[in-house]
């Protein structure tokens, strides 16, 4: 096992500690910074920017996976968005997994092509990296990877591509580099031209495509011992509307993307879900006009011969009727021949899942409780800071209502003694990639975690990952 | 008379494990001593009843694994191949190494890599997260204290604990474990006897101003302390916990699940007498029984 044989050497690194570990590292890191946020739905690139404006136009987000269209061609992430038209019976194939990097047979391809083309082309032009040797390159995980897959990402970057400069971290942490005084209404603590730091407590929420995590992030740096995860994130909620629509309408199971697509227009968090439930009980909705104030809405599906886009409207209950009757009712035959779904619970029974995993039997807590505990296994001392500073990242934060169910569940069940202030970032999906460009700034901080290619070279990719891990 | 049963497995594959369950009426021996119980509705409820939680939490457990799929159906998509020419340009930009080819030609998958942190663990080994349990169950401060106390004990380069007075070292971070969990007023003391990292870190923090109202006990804040520096750094250095310790506990309120219709997800008020499922009304009964009543999920 290499894991337990790098155990194993840490405690022979230890005792000759003086004459591996540089005095003063001897660290000449690359200038250029690049950073690669990850993530298992897409990943966000680009060089470090100067200030907060630019890094928003150098931060691209490119689809991080192999898509096999109906009609058998692959095409790989970064053509998605020119190659492919027709979404219907698309299938992905990932290389991140459970939000850990797993396959770098496909990881590689993509990065080939989204980083590493021969040419430079209008298309990456801000995230093509012409020289490796010459970049620092840094690269987040998720929380809690395994031993294993750390090392296997260490030696591809390191080896394969040979960066002159090189960070693995975790994707949280790098969150607490942003400017989030002015998100939560404090005064600026950081006067301009100071150097840049770590904001001192920030609990992190991220919930993205694999999972939802919680990580207390301490000056920059997380508190493992309180990281938790709940294994629900966007993949899951779009897998189980569509489960849910295939059993009650049509048969979606193999409509991946449209699924998604439907998710991100209909679906929100209920703050009120009971009543909710009473409003979309079929008892309860009228045969009616459409109207605006309604839950139940009605989802027209994207029409590839037609080259129209998927769209949501409000409910018509009429429309069934109409369509029996066919031209005569008076419909154009664009509506007749268009498919639609009728939205009602579903539009927020499948968020619910975030906060109560239990109603598909998952035997873990909802957010709000998850966060609680997290800070069980911290001293109370730090109970307020950290409540007081609970930030949101990651896309399926973006569902509406998200934040105002997870400020209102944590209030209830947080002491009352404190504080509770829950904020998402103001671009939560590249807040990450952000934090990331702003500790690139500080070249000082920087070069005190990341290591250089001539390091990597000496003491290997053991070493390497006992460094990010804290312990060398 | 027993019967077996396979249980849910907490691991990531289907794997053999099973458990002996009572048995309630169902051999022709226990016929004649239950005779009330006719032997259809046995075989029927066999695993239902008191004990239904194996085949449940299996069939919850396939439902999940469901649900973290990528695509509906198995599919296999290979990388493309490049252009020979292409290729070749690549080829001439380095020599890959051992390392390099291993990883890219592992198939192994996300549930391989579980399976083996696991296996490490049970071993003892368990890579670079040390203690796994620590963060499983709810640790208090005190626990806290003793985890850092422990972790100093393993790792000799931690800082201010010299192996000379390591004794003494050990009881005042449990005393500082302590402060930290409860009282404010000891915390000063013992903070005062902290050295002189705490000293350095006071002076650069901007103090508070003195009043004569400090001691008022009707104006005095009874927040706790914010933890010392040194446990800050013990907390810091922890290793990472494992990702199946990581995971969120299940709830501490144990209200029962909710129950939704499986026609039209609605409250589902009432059950099906065949199989487990829900169903809010006789309209969706009907439905249900009709179609696919019976269908596991």
């Amino acid at each position: 096992m290499g894991t337990s044989k790098a155990r194993a050497s840490t405690a022979a690194a230890k005792a000759a500690k003086p004459a591996q570990a540089p005095e003063a590292p001897s660290q000449n890191l690359p200038d250029k910074t690049f950073i690669i946020d990850n993530g298992a739905y897409t990943m966000k690139a680009g060089y470090a920017a100067d200030s907060a404006e630019e890094s928003l136009s150098a931060c691209t987000s490119i689809p991080n996976c192999l898509v096999k269209t109906r009609d058998g061609s692959i095409v790989v992430g970064p053509q998605l968005a020119t190659n492919v038209s027709d979404w219907n019976e698309a299938m992905f194939r990932r290389p991140v997994e459970k939000g850990y990097l797993v396959n770098w047979e496909a990881e590689r391809e993509i990065w080939e092509q989204c980083f590493f083309e021969e040419k430079a082309t209008a298309r990456n032009r801000n995230i093509r990296i012409a020289s490796p040797e010459e970049t620092t390159l840094i690269l987040t995980e998720a929380p809690n990877a395994m031993p294993a897959l750390q090392r296997n990402t260490d030696e591809m970057v390191m080896e394969e591509w040979g960066f002159g400069g090189y960070l693995r971290c975790l994707g949280p942490t790098l969150n607490a580099w942003n400017e989030v005084n002015t998100l939560f209404g404090d005064p600026l603590a950081r006067k301009p031209g100071a150097d840049i730091l770590p904001t001192d407590c920030l609990l992190i929420v991220d919930s993205g495509y694999s999972h939802t995590t919680v990580t207390p992030v301490y000056r920059g740096v997380a508190i493992q011992r309180a990281i938790r995860r709940l294994d629900i994130g966007g993949k899951l909620l779009t897998n189980y509307l569509k489960e849910v629509v295939s059993m009650r309408q049509y048969n979606m199971v193999d409509e991946t993307y449209i699924m998604n697509e439907v998710k991100e227009a209909v679906c929100f968090v209920s703050n009120d879900f009971s009543a909710d439930m009473e409003r979309t009980y079929k008892g309860n909705v009228k045969r009616q006009a459409p109207s605006d104030d309604s839950v139940v809405v009605d989802y027209v599906l994207p029409d590839p011969n037609a080259k129209r886009k998927g769209f949501m409207r409000p409910y018509d209950p009429l429309l069934e009727a109409k369509k029996k009757k066919g031209a005569l009712s008076g419909l154009s035959a664009e509506t007749l021949s268009e498919d639609v779904l009728v939205l009602g619970n579903e539009r927020f029974t499948v968020p619910e899942l975030l906060f109560n995993p239990g109603d598909i039997g998952m035997k873990e807590a909802g957010v709000p409780e998850m966060i609680m505990q997290s800070l069980s296994v911290l001293p109370p001392g730090l109970h307020a800071a950290f409540l007081a500073n609970v930030l949101v990242v990651g896309g399926t934060s973006l569902i509406p209502g998200f934040m105002e169910r997870l400020e209102t569940e944590l209030r209830q069940i947080a002491s009352a003694d404190c504080v509770v202030r829950v904020r998402r970032a103001e671009d939560p999906v590249r807040s990450t990639w952000m934090g990331g460009s702003c500790l690139a700034h500080s070249r000082e901080e920087l070069s005190k975690v990341a290591i250089s290619r001539q390091e990597y070279q000496e003491y290997g990719s053991g070493w390497a990952c006992r460094k990010f891990a804290g312990i060398a | 008379m027993f019967r077996v049963e396979v249980l849910p497995g907490g691991s990531s594959q289907a794997q053999p494990g099973y458990t002996y369950v009572t048995d309630r009426g169902l051999g022709p021996s226990q016929a004649a001593t239950a005779p009330t119980l006719s032997r259809k509705r046995g075989i029927r409820d066999a695993g239902k009843g008191g004990d239904i939680s194996s085949q449940r939490a299996n069939a919850i457990a396939r439902h999940i694994a469901e649900l973290n799929k990528e695509n509906h159906r198995d599919v296999q998509i290979a990388v493309p191949v490049k252009q020979a020419k292409e290729a070749g340009v690549r080829k001439t930009r380095e020599k890959t190494t051992s390392n390099v080819r291993r990883i890219l030609q592992s198939q192994k998958t996300f549930n391989n890599y579980l399976d083996d942190e696991e296996a490490a663990i049970a071993q003892g080994g368990g890579g670079l997260s040390a203690f796994q349990g620590g963060g499983n169950a709810n640790v208090t401060a005190k626990g806290a204290g003793k985890a850092a106390a422990t972790a100093a004990a393993r790792r000799s380069s931690t800082p201010a604990t010299g192996p000379a007075k390591k004794a003494t070292g050990r009881k005042r971070i449990l005393a500082e474990a302590n402060s930290a969990s409860q009282s404010a007023a000891e915390s000063s003391q013992t903070e005062a006897a902290d050295g002189e990292t705490q000293t350095q870190a006071e002076e650069s923090r901007p103090r508070l101003l003195k009043t004569e109202h400090d001691n008022d006990p009707l104006l005095r804040s009874y927040a706790p302390n914010m933890p010392s520096d040194r446990i800050m750094q013990r907390l810091l250095a922890e290793p990472p916990l494992s990702y199946n310790a990581s995971r969120a506990a299940p709830p501490l309120a144990s209200q029962p699940p909710r129950g939704f219709c499986c026609i039209c997800g609605y409250w589902g008020k009432i059950r099906c007498k065949n199989c487990h499922v829900r169903t809010c009304g006789l309209d969706c009964y009907r439905l249900h029984e009709d179609s696919r009543c019976g269908a596991f999920y």
